[in-house]
C-alpha cells in the first residue's frame, strides 16, 4: 500500500516555517556581524555629515523656514535608524544564488518563492535591528526625547507605517529581483534603485524641504514611503488627517508593486531556461 | 497499478543566440540575433511505479537534467505530458514540493553560513515533518552517512563531499515519497559513496521511496536501480532492466586461453580463420598465450570450442563486459538504433 499524499501546509504550518526561515536567515546574518557593524559605522559616518551640513545651513539661517532644526535633527536620527534597519539583502541574495545556479532549489520548496524570500527578508531585519536600536538610543541621549513618538497615537500608527514600510522596500527589491530574471543582470537595476531610493525616500531630509518639481517626482514614487512616510508618522511631524492617507499609500505601493512582481514571475517561470541543463 | 511518475511524449526545446566567435563576432550579435533552437528532451514516454528504484543515464547533454526539471515543475515542457505522484508538476508545485525530495549534484542546498544541523531543524518545519519520521530519518542519516560532528559546521566550512552527503540527508528528512537525485555522488570518494548509496537502500526499505537517480557513475545504478532508462539526445534509448540491457547491447565476450605448448603455424591460422568466420577475432599475446573477442548470442561456448578443436589448452577464462564498458562503447557509437 503507497503512503498517500501530503498536503500542502495550513496558514499555520506555513507560519510556522516561515519564522523558523526568517530565524535561521537573521542567524546567518550573525556570520557577518563585522561587515553589518562597518556598513553600520560608514552610514553613520554619512550622516554626520548631513548633520554638519544642515547645522550650517542653520547657522547661515538658509533652512530655518522650512522646518524648524530641532524637528529636522530628530527627523535625521529616526530616517538613519529606518534606513539602516530595513536594509534588505533580498537583491545580493538573490544575486548570488542566480549566478550560482540555485534559483530551481528555492522554487521547490513548499513555502513559495515569494514567501521564502520575504521570511528572509525578516531574518534581515531581526539582525539590522540588534545594530539599530542601540543607534536610536545614542539618538535620544544628544537630542533627548525629540526623537520619540509624542503620542500613543504617532506611535502605534508609527508602528503600522514601519511594517507597510518594511513591505514597500520588499516589493522594490522583489520587483527587482524579477526584473533581473529578464536582463539577467542585477547591477544596472540595483544601482538605478539605490540612487532613486537616495534621491526620493528622504534620508537626507524630510520631502517638505525638497523643491518644487523634485518634490512631485518624489511624491510619484514609492520610495519616500520606506523612510519619509514612517518617520513623519512615528515623530508626529504628520498631521492626524494626513495619517490614513499615508498608510493607505503604503499599502497600495507595496500590494501594486508584488502583484507587478508576481505577474512578472509567473510569465518569467514558464518562459526561463537554467544553465547547464 | 500504483504509478509515481508518468511521462508521455514529453519534449522541451529552447532557443539561443548564436553568436559569432571572438570579441567582434560577439559584439555582432547585438545587431544581427540567429536564434536556433535546441531540441534537448524529444520525445520519450515512460512510467515508473510508486517505489520502483530507476537509474537514469546518457550522455552529457542528453536531457536527463532537462527531465528531472519537468518532473519537478521547475521547467515547463514545450509539449507533452508529464505527472508526479498524479499532479502536474508546474501547476502544482508547491503540493508537490511536500512529497518529493531533489538533490542537485553539486550545488548546495542548505543555508550556506549555518551549520547543516539548523538547516535540518528549518526543513522539519518547513516540511511539516512529524516527530517519529524525523527521529528515525535524521537518526538514519547521521549514522549512516555518519554526519555526526558535520552537523555543527557552518555548510560554507564543509569539503564537497560532506556538503553531498549533508544535502542527500536533507533531501530525503521528510521522506518524500518520490526522491530526485541528479548525480548525488559526483566527486565523492568510493567510501562516501557507499554510504550514499546504503543510505538510499535504506530509505527505500523503509518508506517505499520511489528513486530517479541521474548518474554518470554506473555503480550508482547497478548497487540501488533495478531498472534503467538510456537517453540519447533526448531521445529514450532503452528503459528495461539491467540484465536485459546486459544482453541487448553487452554481448561481448572475451576469452583467455594460457598454452600448455607453443603452437605451430597451421593451428594458428586454423583457429585464426574459424574465429573470422564467426565475426571474432584473435589476438596473440605471446607464445604461449592467446586472447579471442567475439560478440553476439552464444558466442562464449562457440569460442571456447574453436579454441579447444586447435590449441592445447592449459587455462580458460571468460570475461563478460561489465555494464560501464557496455554503455562507453554505446554513447561512442551515439546509436539511435538498438
Amino acid at each position: 500500500m503507497s503512503a498517500a499524499l501530503r498536503a500542502p501546509p495550513t496558514f499555520t504550518q506555513a507560519l510556522r516555517g516561515f519564522v523558523s526561515l526568517a530565524d535561521k536567515t537573521a542567524r546567518a546574518r550573525v556570520a557577518y556581524r563585522a561587515a553589518i557593524l562597518v556598513s553600520l559605522c560608514t552610514s553613520a559616518l554619512g550622516y554626520v555629515v548631513f548633520f554638519l551640513v544642515w547645522r550650517e545651513l542653520y547657522a547661515s539661517g538658509t533652512a530655518s523656514a522650512l522646518m524648524p532644526q530641532a524637528d529636522l535633527f530628530s527627523y535625521l536620527v529616526v530616517a538613519f535608524v529606518l534606513n539602516f534597519a530595513l536594509s534588505l539583502q533580498v537583491e545580493g541574495r538573490f544575486g548570488q544564488r542566480l549566478r550560482q545556479g540555485l534559483i530551481a532549489a528555492d522554487l521547490l520548496r513548499p513555502l513559495g518563492f515569494l514567501s521564502f524570500q520575504l521570511a528572509q527578508a525578516l531574518g534581515d531585519l531581526a539582525m539590522n535591528l540588534v545594530f539599530a536600536v542601540p543607534v536610536y538610543a545614542v539618538g535620544f541621549f544628544f537630542l533627548g526625547p525629540g526623537v520619540l513618538p509624542p503620542s500613543a497615537t504617532a506611535l502605534s500608527c508609527g508602528v503600522v507605517s514601519v511594517g507597510l514600510a518594511l513591505l514597500v522596500n520588499f516589493a522594490i527589491s522583489y520587483l527587482l529581483v524579477q526584473v533581473s530574471f529578464v536582463t539577467q543582470t542585477l547591477y544596472g537595476v540595483y544601482f538605478a534603485r539605490a540612487a532613486l531610493h537616495q534621491a526620493f525616500s528622504g534620508v537626507a531630509a524630510p520631502l517638505a524641504m525638497f523643491p518644487g518639481a523634485l518634490a512631485t517626482w518624489a511624491h510619484a514614487m514609492p520610495f519616500r514611503h520606506v523612510i519619509e512616510t514612517p518617520a513623519r508618522i512615528l515623530l508626529g511631524q504628520a498631521r492626524h488627517s494626513e495619517i490614513p492617507g499615508l498608510l493607505f499609500g503604503q499599502a497600495a505601493w507595496a500590494l501594486g508593486l508584488l502583484a507587478l512582481s508576481s505577474a512578472i514571475f509567473n510569465a518569467v517561470l514558464k518562459r526561463h531556461q537554467i544553465q547547464g541543463g | 497499478m500504483d504509478i509515481a511518475i508518468r511521462v508521455e511524449d514529453l519534449r522541451k526545446s529552447y532557443t539561443r543566440r548564436r553568436r559569432g566567435e571572438g570579441f567582434l563576432g560577439g559584439l555582432k550579435a547585438y545587431f544581427s540575433v540567429k536564434p536556433e533552437t535546441i531540441v534537448a528532451v524529444d520525445g520519450p514516454s515512460f512510467e515508473i511505479r510508486r517505489g520502483e528504484s530507476v537509474g537514469l543515464i546518457g550522455e552529457n547533454g542528453a536531457g536527463k537534467s532537462t527531465t528531472v526539471k519537468m518532473l519537478t515543475g521547475i521547467l515547463v515542457p514545450t509539449s507533452g505530458k508529464v505527472e508526479t505522484l498524479g499532479l502536474a508538476p508546474f501547476r502544482e508545485r508547491r503540493r508537490l514540493a511536500m512529497n518529493i525530495g531533489v538533490v542537485f549534484g553539486q550545488k548546495p542546498q542548505l543555508l550556506w553560513d549555518i551549520p547543516a544541523g539548523e538547516s535540518f531543524k528549518l526543513l522539519k518545519a518547513m516540511y511539516q515533518i512529524p516527530d517519529e519520521v524525523y527521529r528515525y530519518t535524521y537518526g538514519e542519516a547521521v549514522e549512516r552517512l555518519e554526519l555526526g560532528e558535520l552537523l555543527k559546521t557552518p555548510v560554507r566550512m564543509l569539503s564537497l563531499g560532506q556538503r553531498m552527503r549533508c544535502d542527500l540527508a536533507a533531501a530525503l528528512l521528510h521522506a518524500p515519497l518520490v526522491a530526485f537525485l541528479d548525480e548525488p555522488t559526483i566527486g565523492l570518494d568510493v567510501l562516501v559513496k557507499e554510504r550514499v548509496r546504503d543510505f538510499l537502500r535504506e530509505m527505500r526499505r523503509r518508506f517505499g521511496t520511489t528513486i530517479l537517480l541521474t548518474t554518470h557513475d554506473l555503480k550508482d545504478i547497478t548497487t540501488t536501480c533495478d531498472r534503467l532508462l538510456v537517453l540519447d539526445r533526448g531521445t529514450l534509448l532503452y528503459d528495461g532492466d539491467l540484465p536485459g540491457f546486459l544482453a541487448r547491447y553487452g554481448g561481448d565476450r572475451t576469452l583467455n586461453a594460457s598454452l600448455s605448448r607453443e603452437p605451430d603455424p597451421e593451428s594458428r591460422l586454423a583457429l585464426e580463420r574459424e574465429v573470422q568466420e564467426l565475426g571474432g577475432r584473435v589476438v596473440w599475446e605471446g607464445a604461449r598465450s592467446v586472447r579471442v573477442d567475439g560478440s553476439g548470442a552464444g558466442m562464449a561456448p562457440r569460442l571456447t570450442a574453436a579454441l579447444l578443436r586447435h590449441l592445447s589448452i592449459e587455462d580458460l577464462s571468460l570475461h563478460a563486459a561489465e555494464i560501464d564498458q557496455v554503455v562507453a562503447k554505446l554513447y561512442q557509437k551515439g546509436s539511435r538504433t538498438p
